[in-house]
This record gives C-alpha cells, sequence and structure tokens, in this order.
C-alpha cells in the first residue's frame, strides 16, 4: 500500500511561513481533502506530496509496502489535476496523450482512446481536428481527467478538480474518484467544496498560521 | 513499463519538432537575428576583404548570439506556456534533457548551414581547408547544445532571464568556443590547422553533455 | 583571530617593502607580486570552496551548505577583481601593456566571469531551495571548465601570443622571497577564511530575517 507521511513539515515563501509544522498521514485506498482558506497552501500541501516541491523544514515521505520511492519510481505513479496543469496549444488531444503518456511506455489504440473520451465526456468527432489551445476550459479539463485515467498511477493528487466542470462533469468525477480508491489508489483532494470534501474519508484543514 | 531511453528521447524530439513546426516564432526570431547581424557586418564592411581571424570570430559571433536568442527557448517555451508542470509529471528527467538537447543541437545545425554559405559569400573568404572548418562548426554547435540546454533549464525559475543566458553560457562555452574561432581561422587560410583542437573541442563538448546529465536530475527531480 | 591576521599581515608588509631585495629586472615592482600571487590564489580557493558547498547542498539540501557557497562567490568575485588590477598594473609597469591576454590572464578573466554570472543567477532568483538549486547547478557546470583552463589555454595562447609572459617558474626567487612569499599566501588564505565565516554568519542572519 501506498502512503505519504509528512513529518515536521513547514513551508516559508518569500520569508513568510505560509503552515506548519504539519504531521500528517494519507494511505492508498483513502480518500484525504485537504481543506482551507486560500492562501492557507493546499497547493503547496500537493506539490509537497507528489516530491515536486522541497520543505523548508521536515520530511515528506512517499513509499509503497515500506519501500522508499523518489524520482522517476515516484513519478511513474504520480498522476495531478491542478490548475495550473497545461497541455500543449499546439497539439492535438491525441497527440498530447501519446507524447505524454508514451514518456512513462504506455500507447493508447485507437479502441482505447476513443473509449476513454467518452468515459470523460469528450466527444471525439469535436476534438479530433483541433489543437488543445482551442479547447474551452471545461474540455480542458475533461482532457485532463482523461489522462489521469490513462495514466495508471495510484497516487492521484487533485487540486480544485471539480473547477470549470458542470454538473455532469462533477458527477462523473466523483465516480471516478470513489472507483479509484476502491482500487486502493491513494488520493489527495485539495478543495472548498463541500461536495467534494464529502466524498473524503479523512480531512486536513490547513487553517492557516 | 518504462520506455527505453532512445524511445523516449526520439518522443521528446518529435515533440519539440511538431510545436517548432506549428508555432515558427522561435526559428523566426533565431534566423532572422542571425540575418541582421550578417548584414549589418556586411554592410559595414563595404565589401572590404577581411583578415581570416578576423572572419573566423566574427562567424562565432553571429552563431553564438543567434543561438543565445533561440536555445533558451527549449524550457523558456514550456514555462511560459505552462506545460513544465504535465512534462515534468510524466517525462524522466534523462529523456527530456536529451531530447531537447538533441532538438537543440538540430535548430543550431540548421541556423549554421543557413548562415555559414552565406557569411562566406559576402566576405568572399577562401576556404583551405573544408573539412576542419565542417568539423569545427559541428562541435562548437554541439558545444553551444549540450551547455545551452542544461542553462536553459536553469534559468527558468530567474525574474530576469534574456540577458541572464547569455552571460551563463558565455565563460562556460568558451572552451569550444575559443578552439573553434583558432580552427575556422586556419581553415580560411591563417596558417596551419591545429588538428589537436578538433579532439580537445569533442572532449569538451562530452564532458558538458555528460555533466549536464547528471546535473539536470537535480533540477528536474525538486522544485 | 582577525587580530593575529591583522599582525600577520603586517609583519608581512614590513618584510616586502624593508626586507626582500628588488628582483632582478622587475627591480621594486616585485612587491606587487606579494599580493597579487596570493590574491589570485585565494580567487580560485574560493571557486574551489564555492563548488564543494554547492555539491554538498545538492546531496544534503542543507540550506546552510548554499549560503556557504554564496559567500565564497562573493568573496572570490572581490579577490579575482583584486588579482585582475593588480596583475594588469603589474604588467602595465614590467612589460608596458595592461593585457595581453597571456595564458594566466584569460584564466582569471574567465574566472571573473564565471563569478560574475554565479553572482547575477542568484541575484536574479528568490531566495530558496529552488535558488540554491540554480546556483549549486551552475557553479559545479563552471566547474567543468577547469581542465581546459589548465590545460589547453595555456597551449592555445602561447603559441599565438608571443609576447613577453610569465615563464613557467615564474619570478627568479630566492629563498627569502619564496619564503615571505609563502607566509603571504597562509596570511592571504587565513584572511579568506576568516571573511568567509563572517560573510556566511552575516548571509545567515540575513536570511532568517
Amino acid at each position: 500500500m501506498v502512503t505519504i507521511t509528512f513529518t515536521g513539515v513547514s513551508q516559508c515563501f518569500h520569508g513568510r511561513q505560509i503552515f506548519g509544522p504539519l504531521e500528517a498521514r494519507l494511505s492508498g485506498g483513502k480518500i484525504t481533502a485537504v481543506t482551507g482558506q486560500n492562501g492557507s497552501g493546499k497547493s503547496t500541501f500537493l506539490k509537497l506530496a507528489g516530491h515536486l516541491l522541497l520543505p523548508s523544514s521536515g520530511s515528506v515521505l512517499v513509499a509503497d509496502d515500506g519501500v522508499e520511492l523518489h524520482k522517476d519510481a515516484l513519478r511513474q505513479r504520480l498522476a495531478m489535476v491542478t490548475p495550473e496543469l497545461r497541455f500543449y496549444d499546439r497539439l492535438t488531444a491525441r497527440e498530447n496523450m501519446d507524447f505524454l503518456l508514451g514518456m512513462r511506455g504506455m500507447t493508447l489504440d485507437e479502441g482505447e482512446y476513443r473509449d476513454l473520451l467518452e468515459r470523460v465526456g469528450l466527444v471525439e468527432a469535436a476534438v479530433a481536428h483541433s489543437y488543445v489551445g482551442e479547447f474551452s476550459t471545461g474540455m480542458r479539463q475533461r482532457l485532463k481527467m482523461a489522462v489521469l485515467l490513462a495514466s495508471g498511477a495510484d497516487i492521484w493528487l487533485l487540486d480544485e478538480p471539480g473547477a470549470n466542470l458542470d454538473e455532469a462533469g462533477r458527477d462523473l468525477l466523483a465516480a471516478e474518484m470513489r472507483q479509484a480508491a476502491a482500487r486502493g489508489v491513494l488520493m489527495a483532494i485539495a478543495t472548498n467544496d463541500t461536495r467534494e470534501e464529502a466524498l473524503a474519508d479523512e480531512t486536513i484543514s490547513l487553517a492557516g498560521g | 513499463m518504462k520506455p527505453s531511453l532512445w524511445q523516449a528521447v526520439k518522443l521528446v524530439f518529435v515533440k519539440e519538432f511538431t510545436v517548432g513546426m506549428r508555432f515558427k516564432a522561435a526559428w523566426a526570431a533565431m534566423f532572422m537575428f542571425a540575418l541582421t547581424t550578417l548584414a549589418c557586418v556586411s554592410l559595414a564592411l563595404q565589401g572590404g576583404v577581411l583578415e581570416p581571424r578576423l572572419a573566423a570570430a566574427l562567424l562565432w559571433i553571429i552563431i553564438f548570439f543567434a543561438s543565445m536568442a533561440g536555445a533558451d527557448r527549449v524550457f523558456a517555451d514550456e514555462d511560459t506556456a505552462g506545460t513544465l508542470l504535465a512534462l515534468r509529471l510524466y517525462g524522466g528527467a534523462q529523456p527530456v534533457l536529451w531530447g531537447k538537447m538533441l532538438y537543440t543541437f538540430f535548430l543550431l545545425l540548421v541556423l549554421t548551414i543557413f548562415i555559414t554559405p552565406l557569411f562566406l559569400l559576402l566576405i568572399g573568404a577562401e576556404m583551405a581547408a573544408a573539412g576542419a572548418f565542417v568539423l569545427a562548426l559541428l562541435l562548437g554547435v554541439a558545444g553551444l547544445a549540450a551547455a545551452g540546454t542544461l542553462l536553459a533549464a536553469l534559468v527558468t525559475g530567474a525574474q530576469v532571464k534574456s540577458g541572464l543566458f547569455s552571460v551563463l553560457m558565455l565563460p562556460i562555452i568558451l572552451p569550444v568556443f575559443l578552439p573553434a574561432i583558432f580552427l575556422t581561422a586556419a581553415s580560411l587560410g591563417a596558417g596551419e590547422v591545429p588538428v589537436g583542437f578538433l579532439g580537445g573541442m569533442a572532449l569538451y563538448d562530452g564532458i558538458l553533455a555528460v555533466g549536464a546529465s547528471v546535473l539536470f536530475d537535480y533540477l528536474w527531480y525538486e522544485d | 583571530m582577525g587580530m593575529i591576521l591583522g599582525g600577520l599581515t603586517l609583519v608581512i608588509a614590513g618584510l616586502v617593502f624593508f626586507v626582500v631585495p628588488p628582483a632582478e629586472g622587475l627591480g621594486y615592482y616585485v612587491r606587487i607580486a606579494f599580493f597579487h600571487i596570493p590574491v589570485a590564489w585565494v580567487a580560485v580557493i574560493a571557486f574551489c570552496v564555492s563548488a564543494f558547498q554547492g555539491a554538498r547542498y545538492l546531496r544534503a539540501h542543507d540550506l546552510s551548505a548554499d549560503v556557504k557557497s554564496a559567500a565564497a562567490a562573493q568573496l572570490g568575485f572581490i579577490f579575482v577583481i583584486l588579482a585582475t588590477v593588480s596583475g594588469a598594473i603589474f604588467s602595465k609597469l614590467t612589460w608596458g601593456a595592461y593585457w595581453n591576454w597571456d595564458p594566466r590572464q584569460t584564466t582569471i578573466f574567465v574566472l571573473l566571469l564565471i563569478y560574475g554570472a554565479y553572482l547575477t543567477l542568484r541575484g536574479a532568483m528568490p531566495a530558496g531551495h529552488k535558488r540554491a538549486r540554480a546556483a549549486a547547478v551552475y557553479s559545479l557546470f563552471s566547474f567543468l571548465t577547469v581542465p581546459f583552463l589548465v590545460f589547453i589555454i595555456p597551449r592555445l595562447y602561447f603559441s599565438l601570443h608571443p609576447s613577453p609572459v610569465l615563464n613557467g617558474t615564474g619570478l627568479a626567487m630566492d629563498s627569502l622571497m619564496l619564503a615571505v612569499l609563502l607566509a603571504a599566501l597562509l596570511d592571504v588564505t587565513g584572511i579568506f577564511y576568516w571573511l568567509h565565516k563572517k560573510q556566511t554568519e552575516k548571509l545567515l542572519q540575513e536570511e532568517r530575517l
């Protein structure tokens, strides 16, 4: 089982302490909501969890059955959906997915690709011939979900995953999250949306200060 | 399920190439810069004949600054477009570095092939040793690509970028730059060609590429 | 420690001005060498210290190693300027030109560029791990030029600049001069060590604010 353990983690930015010292433990099969007002460091928390950011002090340990994961071994199992995640504007959805997944040694055949698009509610015909740069924000968000689902990752770090999604999109997302958690995926979501919070097994509140 | 390094490098290269072909501004900026500089030099000379050593220095200065206008974009463009996070999440350090290095090498090579004949034509230089000339260009451009790719990644976090890249580049590239100028001068007729320099340049290019590969892991896996 | 170094410096200065005889062919200009050689030596040492501390940072993510690396580079920059200026004056007095690109001048010039680039890079980034890492990577990357500076530059320039340059053994030295020079080297290295400690403390304090 995958676990992420925060030990005495605090984070400073421009000399100002954002949060900490913080103790936390996330584990596979559980959805952990990270809540707190704007600026309380929710996104930072997720980046720390994925080793995309180094804590100012303390340590973040990602392990699978006690074996520490880092660098490529960790990245291979990590997927994120965040507002700052962007795909290549001048590539099509298919090209983006082929490139990003290809970097992890995965290939999608035509059928899998179509199924995936359907699963996240994108119409293949509508996206086939346009660059991602022409997508609406909602379509981009759905594409992020598609890449997340295809990545085969078992550590999901989601930062306001429901943003820019309509009602149907949010329901879809909630269903996928529940399924993934049942498969044993470790999931952390930074959110202030009460419905997303309701999905969570645990809540970490970053009250700030 | 990790892909082989070569496959992943190829993916990065093809991606860079595709995006580059669809967004020609990066190419255009670099080529126009080189062309403008060349035109300035030629205009200033008004058809006067350049001594080989001076001609060699000018050629390399044009190549250096033109590449400065394009080589840092391999990471800067991803940074401004916001795609760096996706690339970091899905791409391993080594494929990204080598793929981008290869692409930069390719880009600079095309630039050199474009600018050098024009330059030779305009200044009316006589070629004494074409083989050494071509090798010096190849090795010089390889060095620029090797050092440039790492440094381009390095400056993505900086608040002042454009000037910084050349400032960081110059001392590191001098060991390639200086022998390249001597070799070019010699192959344009300024004395005997110091063939040993070619070996030295190749060695230093290798050192730069390996050094970049080792150090890039630190830039890629932590923020 | 400052007292001891101050005393030693006075003694050496006394020796240089009142005891050391004028060198053959150089006359009293040789006095500059007792300043120039140690200062240039320290400029090189500081470069090594900076790279070494940079490597330490990359291994352990210890920000105090980064501060030590920065302090060494700041001092190195000052020392390399002193070395360049004193060298140029010496060159003018003995050979008639401030600058003639002899191998050592070229080496020190590249060192000057590297220090300048390193400090510019630091200045362009906000404090924190990201800057520390970029600085460390640059100081190590620029360290790759060392074999070139030591082995290739002399060949490059001896062949093309047959103008008067220092020959391999340097000045014709008697044992008294050598002893004074060694003492000066020791003294200036001590001064560097002392200043480095002070500068490190100062930078650490600034960082905490």
